[in-house]
């Protein structure tokens, strides 16, 4: 009974406003964080504190902005965040995903990480380099993961030196697995659905890969376990029986054609 | 004596798995109730959930209204995105020639080879690998004289086939790609910039609101 009456009184002492104390800030932080936002392209696009910390309405001050904030102005990427595994659990009314929740192996330290626009988006610099690789490795720690830094892929990125965002040469975590994709109307959005070029791997293929590599060095690479998990470390040595069986088929098509 | 004993024991034997059975009821209903009231809904799950929705496997009503079946529409809120060009869709079905197949397997409701809380063959798929046996079989049989004798579980257990978008894997798009160079003249990713709206930042709106707690 006892542990039952402490445990109601954290949850309403919780509930009631630590969390909004948790963020107070002192002179010194709120210095340095009015610093990088004024470095960042959000300054520039004139959106200010109040844009995302201020309720239009009631004009309250919102100490922690979530999502649907980040939402007003980034509808689409928001959108698609939510129907990935990084954000389904927010969409359908639970907690936050944590890594500690997740199968594929995690760094300890990160485990009670609440995943939402926060986690991997530095919300005050808003640079989106440090997003698509430095974000992913602050969780994920499975073979594939950690060999990105030894790719020809990470090498590439190392060449450019600092970049505003990630450019069209380099190839990050995010160039494959929150690919960039030119809507309808022409404008370029990164989908956050980060399940959606996963599987079947021909989605992969012809989402990203083939963006630089030809269709049979893409195929013969994602298809090669050892290779992916190598985070594609080597050129692909495996040779796939469907691309044999078309070279055959245009073989055989073509040797007719030219016998009629 | 000894016959009263006996009825004896045996009365209080029946008196006793009543009680158990009683009792056990009740602590059972008292844990099933429990878990509904303090929301610990995984302990009705009927079986492993795939790691797909494992995420999700607490929130019940993302994909069950009641007891009724799991309708499609539940399953394209998240995944309309992968299913735009379902290759055996209902326009497919909508052609006479192949109208009558949905006979054999109906494919139009997603739960048909996707269930879920039940053993996975991969992508999701609880239907053993060859279901498409089910509709394609003369292909392995001698129809395709390039498939004559294949395995009937590998059609896309071997990455050669995919079975509701044939965007990036068809006998199509292989050809049409066949003969590429490892590297692509020239990365064709497209390209982000911004236009600032300002050449200089703004005074910072706010700031004191911050210091020391609640505004």
């Amino acid at each position: 009974m006892k542990q039952l009456v402490l445990g109601g009184l954290l949850v309403l002492v919780l509930w009631s406003g630590w969390p909004d104390s948790a963020v107070a800030v002192d002179q010194a932080q709120l210095q340095s964080i009015n610093q990088s936002w004024s470095q960042s392209a959000h300054a520039l696009a004139n959106v200010n504190c109040s844009s995302c910390h201020q309720n239009n309405s009631a004009k309250q001050v919102i100490q922690q902005p979530t999502h649907e904030s980040c939402r007003s102005c980034h509808e689409a990427q928001v959108d698609t965040f939510l129907l990935g595994k990084h954000g389904i659990r927010l969409l359908e009314g639970q907690p936050a995903l944590t890594p500690a929740l997740a199968h594929l192996p995690m760094q300890a330290a990160a485990h009670d990480k609440q995943m939402n626009c926060n986690a991997c988006h530095d919300v005050h610099s808003v640079k989106t380099l440090p997003a698509s690789v430095d974000s992913c490795l602050t969780c994920h720690q499975d073979t594939h993961s950690l060999n990105y830094k030894n790719s020809r892929h990470a090498q590439l990125l190392r060449e450019e030196g600092a970049l505003p965002r990630p450019s069209t040469a380099s190839t990050t975590c995010a160039t494959c697995h929150l690919p960039r994709q030119t809507s309808a109307s022409g404008t370029v959005m990164v989908n956050h659905k980060n399940t959606y070029t996963l599987l079947p791997r021909d989605r992969m293929v012809k989402e990203v890969c083939m963006n630089c590599h030809g269709m049979e060095f893409a195929y013969n690479s994602i298809f090669d376990d050892d290779l992916v998990e190598s985070n594609f470390a080597r050129p692909p040595t495996l040779s796939m029986d469907t691309l044999k069986m078309v070279r055959a088929l245009e073989k055989q098509r073509s040797g007719n054609s030219t016998s009629e | 004596m000894a016959k009263t004993q006996r009825s004896f024991l045996s009365l209080s034997a029946l008196f006793n798995v009543r009680n158990t059975v009683i009792v056990l009821c009740l602590i059972l209903m008292g844990w099933l109730g429990a878990a509904f009231a303090l929301d610990h809904k995984t302990i009705f799950l009927p079986g492993v959930t795939s790691n797909g929705h494992l995420l999700l496997e607490a929130s019940c009503a993302s994909c069950h209204e009641g007891f009724k079946p799991v309708s499609n529409e539940t399953c394209m809120r998240c995944h309309e995105a992968e299913m735009a060009t379902d290759a055996h869709g209902p326009k497919k079905f909508r052609d006479l020639r192949w109208a009558a197949e949905l006979e054999k397997l109906e494919v139009l409701t997603c739960t048909t080879c996707h269930n879920e809380h039940v053993h996975m063959f991969g992508r999701g798929v609880h239907l053993k690998p060859d279901l498409c046996m089910i509709c394609h079989e003369g292909i392995i049989q001698g129809e395709l004289a390039s498939h004559k004798g294949f395995s009937p579980d590998g059609c896309w257990t071997a990455g050669c086939h995919n079975f509701h978008d044939h965007r990036s894997i068809s006998t199509g798009f292989l050809r049409q790609n066949m003969g590429q160079a490892d590297m692509l003249p020239k990365p064709a990713l497209p390209t982000r910039s911004i236009q600032p709206e300002l050449t200089a930042p703004p005074q910072p709106d706010l700031g004191k609101e911050f210091i020391g707690g609640r505004a």
